[in-house]
């Protein structure tokens, strides 16, 4: 078997490109899907029912349903309801959505990890709920989410190639694209595969300087 | 503040139990106890494990709460049936910062440095003024004898230094009482003399104490009073000399025999 390096010389800034938009898309589900898990893990271990429930139905809805369904629902499905959202928001929407039901699981189980003498010293010194979670539990908890939370954050690069069924030209569909015209589907999806493998990559390897910023002292 | 108004001229005892009692599902902690403890006094509380002494101080500070009696402390009813919700978090909010707690395993927070952890509650609760508030945390570190592990992150102290740091980190918030819950019984047996010398230096002071303990050395040589507690109730309650040497009831014989031997 012999790779034909002159396709794929020549289409690589096609693919780039559309790893381009992949990275973008990436990024904006990932910062919304963060905000959206931190508040539903909130939520979900809030001792109000109005919060408490609504969040878990969220979790559970997303977690047992396909995300290729959930982005069908919101690109075709919405605009039934006059929601008409652009692709790319479609898509960051989606992932989000989906990204953050994981991430607050992640979250929850991070929280629930901090032992439970931390909240109590809080308490006994004067601390209420909130201000014990913001300055006691959360920054204690980071430290064991952020090893899961990369893997969330590597799923969803790699779940970024659905929205390619949405028309978004990012990489997968790119790649899909030069097929057409070159007749060379393993160069191209190797190189879409090698793009993805860096974009992962990075992002774990990013996580694990911020992993190791976080340690105190000899701990 | 109010509270800190009304301690100026309060002269009844700091914590007051009247028929304290708690319930965790079908198993009764505590039976119905009453205790009094005198400004400056220290009070003792010894007796077998799961006799209740620990229920008994985490009920005083309401991290348990009582199932019904009152707790008062320093004229202060702790455990409100009046209030609700956010009232009552605000008012227990500020009824804990006149009581400091020690616990068995520190619970110092592992994210912040030594000095980090006695500021944190000054800054943030009583919302005191960064500069104002270092100073004094130094002295405390100084007191207990740690000032050059100011900038140290807990993980690298210690048990009995890390101790010793909790025990100031409660003192920075200026409690009116002290509740010492078996505060060296995780500690390796060489390092729990410095912990009790830094209590027994607070209670020549003047603080008003109250300290579960298995230690009877420092009972018998710190304490005012000791309390005996077993099985949810208070059995004996004398002054150290006289209970060591003259317990009355069987029962403190009997735990007394098994803990000096």
């Amino acid at each position: 078997m012999v790779l034909d390096w002159s396709v794929i010389i020549h289409y690589f800034p096609f693919l780039l490109k559309g790893a381009l938009l992949t990275l973008q898309i990436s990024l904006f589900s990932l910062l919304f899907g963060l905000i959206i898990g931190l508040v539903a893990a909130l939520c979900v271990l809030s001792k109000n029912r109005l919060l408490r429930w609504p969040a878990r139905f969220y979790v559970w809805l997303i977690r047992s349903t396909p995300l290729l369904v959930q982005l069908f629902i919101i690109y075709f499905g919405l605009p039934q309801f006059g929601l008409d959202l652009s692709p790319f928001w479609s898509g960051v929407l989606a992932l989000a959505l989906n990204t953050g039901a994981y991430n607050a699981e992640t979250i929850r189980a991070g929280i629930l990890s901090v032992p439970s003498g931390q909240s109590e010293a809080a308490r006994s010194l004067g601390m209420g709920a909130s201000l014990c979670m913001r300055r006691i539990i959360l920054p204690q908890a980071l430290r064991l989410i952020i090893p899961p939370l990369g893997n969330n954050f590597v799923i969803l690069i790699k779940d970024t190639s659905l929205v390619s069924t949405i028309t978004l030209v990012e990489l997968t569909l790119t790649a899909q694209r030069l097929i057409g015209s070159t007749y060379k589907p393993f160069e191209m999806y190797l190189m879409a595969a090698l793009l993805y493998a860096v974009l992962t990559t990075g992002a774990a390897l990013l996580l694990r300087q911020v992993e190791r910023r976080m340690t105190w002292g000899a701990v | 503040m109010s509270l800190q108004s009304a301690l100026q001229d309060f002269s009844g005892p700091m914590v007051s139990v009247r028929n304290l009692r708690k319930r965790f599902g079908r198993l009764e902690v505590l039976k119905g106890l009453d205790l009094d403890v005198a400004r400056s006094e220290v009070l003792v509380v010894i007796g077998p494990s799961g006799s209740g002494k620990s229920t008994l101080l985490r009920c005083i500070n309401h991290l348990e709460q009582p199932t019904s009696g009152e707790v008062i402390v320093a004229g202060e009813r702790v455990n409100r049936g009046d209030l609700s919700g956010r009232a009552l978090q605000r008012h227990l909010n500020a009824v804990r910062t006149e009581m400091g707690m020690v616990f068995q395993h520190f619970n110092l927070f592992p994210h912040m440095t030594v000095l980090g952890n006695i500021i944190e509650a000054p800054i943030q609760v009583q919302k005191r003024r960064r500069e104002e508030v270092i100073p004094e945390a130094r002295e405390l570190l100084n007191k207990v004898g740690l000032v050059e592990k100011q900038d140290a992150y807990p993980g690298q102290l210690s048990g009995g230094q890390q101790q010793r740091v909790a025990i100031a980190r409660a003192l920075a918030m200026q409690p009116s009482v002290m509740l010492f819950d078996e505060v060296t019984s995780a500690l390796d047996p060489e390092l729990v003399g410095e912990v009790l010398r830094v209590m027994e230096d607070l209670a020549r002071e003047g603080m008003t104490m109250m300290v579960v303990t298995h230690e009877m050395g420092f009972a018998e040589r710190v304490g005012d009073r000791v309390i005996f507690m077993d099985d949810g109730l208070i059995v004996e309650e004398a002054e150290p000399a006289e209970i060591f040497a003259r317990p009355k009831e069987e029962r403190t014989q009997r735990f007394l025999a098994d803990v000096l031997k």
